[in-house]
């Protein structure tokens, strides 16, 4: 290598890692500091290293009823990327593989309906919800998340699709398999790194969402994740403790996630250049 | 594999026309293909030949005519339901499955309900007749294209259907693995007695394999034939131009008459035809004289017909050498034996052979004369 090959790629590097850094710091801070007591929390010189260990933080929110917090949440998260994949993987092969009238219109509408910020239609949808008693339930919760969530999941598949070569399913439908076998023998399995992408992305709003699950529920019951965690600067004031403890909670499975299927959610996005 | 004393299905197109916006595709489509028969379609690309295969298929259907298989009319069938099976350019073999599972996919359709023994015998005898056993539990990204193909191959042949459609199905191949395919095609063909329509861009692809050979440019069937009938008796240039290893030697001209027979003259070039009575009746006609590369050699001391020509390239082919010799400016392509001395720069005197000779109509391509006769198709 030349030295000014050698040059750039140490600033590459640098820079990256600066960008990394500014990332994942905060979380960092976050997690060391969910092990520390209160006094350690708050002290004026701040040390990244716990004084005194302690899980504290964490038998406090699980007795405060976090546990069903997260049960909700996986619930809710589990379901709408349930009902998303079953619609969406279905939806984007119509699209991807069928002429028909009406096609253009219906492409350009998911589009469209994908740059309407959620925060807009929150009115309407909690009025449309309270009409139809979903309000204040867990399927409401998956159904307006769905809503939300579909047209991605739409695209993401359907421009997969396109990439798969069409004589697989020709050769499926001549050896005697309808369209429908056809996609769940051939198409889905082959359509692999494409479903991780899409459950990541439907994944990563029904988790993280706040705003909508805080607007259609307030029994405690049903509530979330993200609601839970919020209720704690109310509870205990401002206990940083359990707050963060509660983030950490929240945050590592879809960290965890997201690390183990990460070559696939880039093979997705990138589309076709994975197969097999 | 067992030898069947059943043959194939015979496969019936009328009217059938395909259109894609404006452009046509298939321009009214007449073609009787016999039971049992190796057809080729052949064309260049876009001329329709992929299209009727596709519809054939029942992968697209055709806007107007009737498509039969067998006698039956399947031009509105689903493609499961028209006893065919199809080998794919690519092979499109199930890139999730082994080898075995890809053999036995066919067989494990929901309307077949055939028992699992049964199909495994099935694929294994499949696999022996096709020498491919060893590759079984392979996937297939893990084998050679040769061998994809005989899988693909495989496939198809797995559920012994009356009628097999090969689209282009050794053009990814090597030149000398196509060779030896074609060979095992050809008796494979033999073995089964099965219809085959295949669907090929090479015209010694179609030539050596086929029965019949339809030729198709742009949307139309131009000529269905046995291969020999359409080497010797093209109906147009185009076919002329197709059919043949090298492409066919054109003079664009008229023909005059002179004291010593017909002459074609092109430019300055004069170019006699000898005395023959055929080439008189198109006298003062803009046409177009072509010769195969065959029919033009190199003439010994004392024969008359020909022109004087500089030879410029001589090319080594095995057997014979290729030249190409110009005359009046007009580039000529002949052939002769491997041992003969030529040499670049040479004054050669070409020799045409009079049956090697044919006449186009310089405005519509239509044969007028075919191997120094007069055209079958004239008018």
């Amino acid at each position: 290598m030349k030295p000014t090959q050698v040059a750039s790629g140490v600033a590459r590097l640098a820079i990256s890692v600066l960008i990394a850094a500014a990332a994942l710091l905060p979380i960092v801070w976050g997690l060391l500091s969910s092990f520390k007591t209160p006094q350690d929390i708050l002290q004026t010189t701040p040390r990244w290293l716990p004084a005194t260990f302690t899980l504290e933080n964490y038998i406090s929110i699980f007795k405060a009823g976090t546990g069903g917090y997260l049960f909700n949440s996986i619930l809710v998260s589990t379901g709408t990327v349930a009902l998303c994949l079953a619609l969406g993987s279905v939806a984007g092969y119509g699209l991807a593989r069928f002429q028909f009238p009406g096609k253009r219109a219906v492409t350009v509408s998911i589009i469209a309906v994908m740059s309407i910020p959620v925060a807009s239609l929150l009115i309407p949808t909690y009025t449309l919800m309270a009409e139809v008693a979903l309000v204040n339930t867990r399927l409401g919760l998956i159904l307006v998340y769905s809503a939300y969530q579909l047209p991605i999941v739409i695209w993401i598949m359907a421009t997969y699709y396109q990439t798969l070569p069409e004589e697989l399913e020709w050769s499926a439908l001549i050896d005697g398999y309808s369209r429908a076998q056809t996609l769940w023998k051939i198409v889905l399995p082959l359509s692999r790194p494409a479903l991780i992408a899409a459950t990541l992305f439907v994944l990563t709003f029904a988790w993280n969402d706040f705003v909508v699950a805080v607007t259609l529920l307030s029994a405690d019951s049903v509530r979330t994740l993200p609601i839970g965690i919020y209720n704690f600067l109310g509870f205990y004031g401002r206990e940083w403790g359990p707050l963060l403890a509660a983030s950490m909670v929240s945050i590592v499975p879809l960290v965890a996630l997201f690390v183990a299927l990460q070559r696939f959610f880039i093979a997705g996005m990138t589309g076709g250049g994975v197969k097999g | 594999m067992t030898d069947r004393a059943e043959s194939g299905a015979s496969i019936e197109f009328s009217g059938v026309r395909k259109r894609y916006g404006s452009t046509v595709a298939l321009d009214e489509l007449d073609l009787h293909i016999k039971p049992g028969e190796f057809v080729s379609l052949l064309g260049p690309s876009g001329s329709g030949k992929s299209t009727t295969l596709n519809i054939l298929a029942g992968l697209l259907q055709p806007d107007e005519g009737k498509v039969l298989i067998g006698g039956r009319d399947v031009t509105r069938l689903s493609p499961d339901k028209r006893d065919i099976a199809m080998v794919f350019q690519n092979y499109a073999l199930y890139p999730h499955m082994t080898v075995a599972e890809n053999l036995a996919f066919p067989l494990q359709a929901p309307g077949r309900s055939m028992e699992r023994d049964a199909i495994v015998a099935r694929v294994n005898e499949v696999a022996k007749a096709l020498g491919i056993e060893q590759l079984l539990q392979r996937q297939p990204r893990e084998i050679s294209g040769g061998q994809q193909q005989r899988v693909a191959l495989g496939r198809a042949m797995v559920r012994d259907p009356k009628v097999f459609l090969l689209d282009e199905p050794l053009s990814n191949l090597d030149a000398r693995l196509r060779l030896r395919m074609r060979r095992d095609l050809k008796a494979l063909h033999q073995r089964l007695r099965s219809t085959i329509v295949y669907v090929t861009h090479d015209q010694s692809e179609a030539m050596s394999l086929s029965d019949r050979v339809a030729i198709y440019m742009g949307g139309k069937l131009q000529q269905f034939a046995p291969p020999l009938d359409i080497y010797r008796y093209p109906v147009n240039l185009f076919v002329a131009q197709f059919m043949g290893e090298r492409e066919m030697n054109t003079l664009v001209g008229r023909v005059e008459s002179t004291d010593m027979g017909c002459v074609m003259v092109s430019g300055s070039l004069r170019l006699p035809l000898g005395e023959a009575e055929t080439w008189r009746h198109f006298r003062g006609r803009d046409v177009i004289l072509g010769i195969r590369a065959e029919g033009i050699q190199i003439a010994g001391h004392g024969e008359v017909q020909g022109t004087l020509a500089k030879v410029r390239l001589v090319e080594h082919a095995g057997a014979e050498q290729v030249f190409f010799a110009d005359a009046e400016n007009i580039e000529f392509c002949g052939r002769v034996p491997a041992d003969s001395d030529l040499r670049i720069g040479d004054d050669v005197h070409l020799h045409l052979v009079a049956h090697e000779m044919f006449l186009f109509d310089a405005s519509t391509g239509v044969a007028l004369v075919q191997g120094g006769q007069p055209a079958r198709n004239a008018e």
